[in-house]
This record gives C-alpha cells, structure tokens and sequence, in this order.
C-alpha cells in the first residue's frame, strides 16, 4: 500500500520528523546573550540538516541523490517525499533515528554546561 | 527544527555585561560553541566526502534563480564551506537587554509552529499529545485533551467574540463593572449583555450570593461546543456537569499569550465556522478578534482537582 504523503508545514522536509524544542528550551535556561543564542541555535540547525541530509543521501544511488538534492533545493517538500517513500523503507524512521541521535549528543553537550542560576533581566 | 527566532531565554544577560567567570573559565556559550563547530565541521566534511559527486551536480545544474527563497540556506549549507558566525555586535545596538527586549513567548511560538498544521483542523492524536507536553512544560500546568474519558470536539479552533453574562438576576451593563464607569467599564462594557443566560444559568442565584469566584468565572469564561463532543447526546446531564465551568488553557499559537478560562456556556453553532467563544476580557488578552480577521487557538483541559490554579492570565514558568 503507497504510503500517504506527510504533510510538511516546516522550513525543511523533515520539519515535522525531527523536534528539536527541547533543546531551544535547554538553551532558554542558560547564561546567554541574544547574540550567543542566536549563534547556538544556528549551530543546531547546521548540524541537524547536515545530518539529514547525510541520512538521506546514504540510502540513495547516485542519480536518485541528484533527483533528491534538486528538489531540496527547490523546496519541492511533496516531490522529496515522493521520491523517498519509493526510493526508501521506513525513511522516516531512519531520518528520526539520525536526528535523536544528534539530539542526544546536543543535549549532553549542554549538560555539562553551567546553567547560571540568578536570573539578571 | 529550531530556528533564529527561538531566542528568548528565561535567564539571560546583556550583550555588554561583564563575563562573570574568570579568564580561566570558559562561559556556557564558548564551552558550547567550540564543540559544536568542530561537530558542524565534521558533519560538513564527511557529507561532502561521501557526496561529492551529487553536491557538485546540483551546484554546477541550478541556477540560483531557479531557488526558491527557503530553500536557500539549505543549498548554502550544502555548497559552501561556511559555518554560521556570531553575528556582528555592531549589528545590535550596543546595550541591548536581551530579555527585556525579546518576549518569552518566542519559545512557545517557534515550538508549537513546529507542531501545529497549516491550516486550522482537528488535531491528530500525536499532535494533540505534542501541543499538550509543550504547553504542559512551557506553563506548569497538568493539560489533557481528554479528562475523565470526555474531550471536546477539537482543541485547536477558532474563536469568536462573546458577550457578558448576566451573573446574577438583575445583573446588567450598569452593574456588571466596578466602578461601573472607567476602567473595566471603559474597555470592555461595549460589548453588551448577550441577551440570554449561560448554559448554565446564573453564576448566582442573587447579588447577595454572588462572590469574587463567580465573578472571575463570567469574566475570564470561554464557550466550547459541548453539544459535539463525543458522547455527549447519551449522556447530556454527565455530560454538561463534567464541563460546567471546568478550567482550561487557551493559548494563542501565533503569540504565545495564555489565559486560565471556565467554561462557561455552550456554542457557537456550527455555521458560524467559529468553534468556540471567548469573553470580552478572555479575547484582549490573547489578542484574538472576530469577523474576518478571526484567528485560531489551543484550548486543553487543565487537571486541577484542589481548584488551586487562579483564572486568568497566566505567564510562562
């Protein structure tokens, strides 16, 4: 049976696989200025699309990597969906599985991390 | 994901505050950064080894006219050996106090736009369990979209303006506020007296029984379709009971405002496309408007056996 397409209402077309809320709050308890937040989340973000992509990339062949990276780039979210519901077995699971593992090393980066414990606003 | 915009923190300090940690010492950020751009370079190089043939393809075979706008920082990522930098400090006005000039709310925003669908529908159970652990976590409460085996309808509509409810026999405009003129009486007595009762009555049964907790009810109330919710025609007596004036979350998604409201009567109808109400007092505060510019909110149960947790406005822990 086809797989129905998920709706992706994110800004990248695992937006709605991978949750990363928990880390923006981690990072919402620490000693941060704006300017290092905003650096911080960045570097999330990089690291978690990098990851993606490297998950995906890894089940494709050559030509399909190319169909694939064109429709990422065109923010062609149902055509990437398309292409890896065929292409791929449980890639959902498989881009979940690389993203909560990333997760996992964020989040014991952060633990080791003073968190200040006066609030100055 | 994450994005820029989730950037308020419960804790934070100037740009220009002194490091309070000794020169020995490395600060949360640094310890953080220097990690995460070693992995960020890592990830970049292996991606790049392993799929260099493909990423050269799409670099070399589309056009940057040919992306679409959001599709541009992912192509970036792709394509060049950047890594995200700190933002110039000139770029920020040199004194900026983070918190006080970034609301809170941007936390609860970014996560639920995270969660929630494009359009306004029912939500699916997994996000409904999504919606509740955020919001759970963001304002201390216990939520649930289902209580004691009852749920409404939905959880996630849109909401029209009500009335005031008469809360006694002889309640009016002219008595409703206090002091009846200025005030409260200024901002929300043009609203009117809906011409009816609540579904439920009189909050008292005469001035002289009504008290400050039947007055928070009728001011901070909000009307859900109860007649929908599951069950509800076989059994309408357990049914309204179990909603008479049970105390739930409604949270605007889009600016993360959040008031504890009763339920206090029943509707709207379903023609008028809106699926609950709220009182003068309960729309002011989450920013909502009716007619064309109607907007949609969250509302959950809220477990409170003790009545310990007071209606109104409330803030993020």
């Amino acid at each position: 049976m086809k797989k129905p397409i998920r709706k992706t209402q994110g800004k990248h077309f695992y937006s709605h696989i991978v949750d990363t809320s928990s880390i923006s709050l981690s990072l919402g308890d620490m000693a941060l200025s704006q300017v290092e937040r905003i650096h911080l989340v960045s570097l999330v973000e990089s690291q978690l699309h990098h990851t993606v992509l490297d998950a995906v990339l890894s089940e494709l062949s050559e030509e399909d990597k190319k169909i694939f990276l064109k429709h990422v780039a065109l923010s062609a979210h149902d055509k990437v969906w398309e292409l890896l519901y065929k292409k791929v077995e449980n890639i959902e699971e498989k881009i979940q599985k690389a993203g909560e593992a990333l997760k996992k090393q964020l989040h014991d980066d952060m633990k080791g991390v003073h968190k200040k414990t006066k609030t100055i606003s | 994901m994450i994005h820029v915009g989730a950037v308020a923190g419960k804790n934070t300090r100037s740009v220009t505050e002194p490091n309070m940690n000794t020169a020995n010492k490395k600060t949360p950020y640094e310890h953080l950064k220097e990690k995460w751009l070693d992995r960020h370079k890592n990830l970049q190089e292996k991606l790049r080894a392993k799929h260099k043939e493909s990423l050269e393809w799409v670099t070399k075979n589309l056009a940057p006219k040919q992306l679409a706008v959001g599709s541009l920082g992912s192509l970036l990522l792709l394509t060049s050996p950047g890594i995200p930098v700190l933002p110039s400090a000139h770029l920020l006005p040199a004194t900026q106090e983070v918190s006080n000039t970034i609301s809170k709310n941007a936390f609860v925003v970014t996560d639920l736009s995270h969660i929630l669908p494009n359009e306004v529908r029912p939500l699916t159970s997994d996000e409904e369990e999504k919606v509740v652990q955020v919001l759970s976590r963001d304002f201390g409460f216990t939520l649930a979209a289902e209580l004691e085996g009852k749920r409404l309808n939905r959880s996630y509509g849109f909401i029209g303006q009500e009335q005031h409810l008469a809360r006694y026999p002889g309640d009016t405009i002219a008595t409703h506020f206090d002091p009846p003129a200025g005030g409260d009486a200024q901002k929300y007595a043009s609203e009117g007296m809906a011409p009816g009762l609540g579904a439920w009555g009189y909050f008292a049964q005469s001035k002289e029984q009504f008290t400050e907790k039947d007055k928070m009810r009728e001011t901070y109330y909000i009307a859900v379709q109860t007649f929908l919710a599951p069950g509800f025609l076989d059994h309408v007596k357990e049914y309204g009971d179990f909603f008479k004036y049970r105390k739930m979350l409604v949270v605007n998604p889009n600016n993360g405002n959040a008031i504890v409201a009763v339920i206090g009567d029943a509707g709207p109808g379903e023609s008028t496309g809106k699926h609950l109400g709220g009182s003068p007092e309960v729309m002011r505060h989450l920013e909502r408007v009716d007619g064309s510019f109607k907007g949609p909110v969250l509302y959950f149960f809220i477990d409170d056996p003790h009545d310990t947790i007071p209606l109104g406005p409330v803030q993020l822990q």
